[in-house]
């Protein structure tokens, strides 16, 4: 048994040496925000489409939803398009500056759910 | 894509093979639900397999389960390897500075190498073995290291979009 708690042990130690990056969790959902502005870029891939927003004070990048739920939420890359100006509610990463996640987009007049 | 890592994972993100499974309608979902497929096919012969080792289904000769359960858990192995490829391969800068993603592929070559070791340790004493008999205590460690492991391991996949 020590000898499997020692491998155990061993396996639990070897990663922590690297900078962690962070994932899904890593939201602030008790600080939503709302940006607002002309969507700048657009990558309309998978597993999250991306946007960046040019926001009154900075430029933000904005993760939406993987494209097949985009597709179905009716979000195609024609709506979420460059130029096209979007407000989108979400919120900010706790560790990667200027991005939030979105929980629901406006474009258009029209507002889609992507959670 | 993380700008700071290592030039031969932002070369991989950026390949045309990623930028595929990343623009296709369905590569990506298609990889994410065979993972988890072959997850089911391999864990579940692990279990069948470790369990005779510890004992149980006592009235069947041990390399009767034992071997062609092995053969089943490696095929489930190497279709986790060729999803989980693909699945890396779209976002590997992120994927590779993930803590728990870097504690899973720890645990993956720790699991491996149990499972050859109890290979080499039964490599004699397994055709041998009978029906209703235990089998060394370095089998049967072997074998709960392993379900801790690889239990550990499936823990860790879904915990990387959490961390």
């Amino acid at each position: 048994m020590h000898k499997t708690l020692a491998v155990i042990g061993f396996g639990l130690a070897v990663p922590t040496v690297v900078l962690a990056h962070h994932g899904w969790g890593s939201y602030d959902a008790a600080h939503p925000i709302t940006v607002a502005g002309p969507i700048e870029t657009l990558k309309y891939e998978n597993p999250h489409a991306l946007i960046t927003v040019k926001a009154a004070d900075k430029v933000w990048t904005v993760t939406l939803a993987p494209t097949s739920r985009m597709h179905a939420r009716g979000a195609p890359p024609e709506l979420v398009a460059v130029g096209k100006t979007v407000s989108a509610y979400g919120y900010p990463s706790t560790v990667e500056k200027d991005e939030m996640r979105a929980e629901r987009i406006t474009v258009d007049g029209k507002t889609v759910e992507l959670r | 894509m993380l700008h700071d890592a290592p030039q031969f994972l932002m070369a991989l993100e950026q390949s045309a093979l990623a930028s595929a499974i990343r623009q296709s309608s369905w590569a990506y979902m298609t990889a994410n639900v065979g993972h988890i497929l072959a997850l089911m096919v391999f864990v579940s012969s692990v279990v069948v397999m470790d369990a005779r080792l510890l004992g149980a289904f006592a009235a069947a000769p041990p390399a009767m389960v034992v071997r062609p359960a092995r053969r089943l858990a490696a095929s489930g192995l190497l279709l986790m390897a060729a999803t989980g490829f693909m699945l890396f391969t779209a976002e590997a800068t992120h994927v590779a500075s993930n803590g728990v993603f870097q504690l899973k592929a720890a645990l993956i070559v720790l699991g491996i190498l149990n499972a050859l070791l109890a290979g080499r340790l039964m490599r004699e004493t397994l055709d041998q073995a009978q029906a209703f008999e235990p089998l060394p205590t370095a089998a049967r460690l072997c074998a709960v290291l392993s379900l801790m492991i690889w239990f550990a391991t499936a823990a860790c996949g879904r915990l990387i979009a959490y961390f």
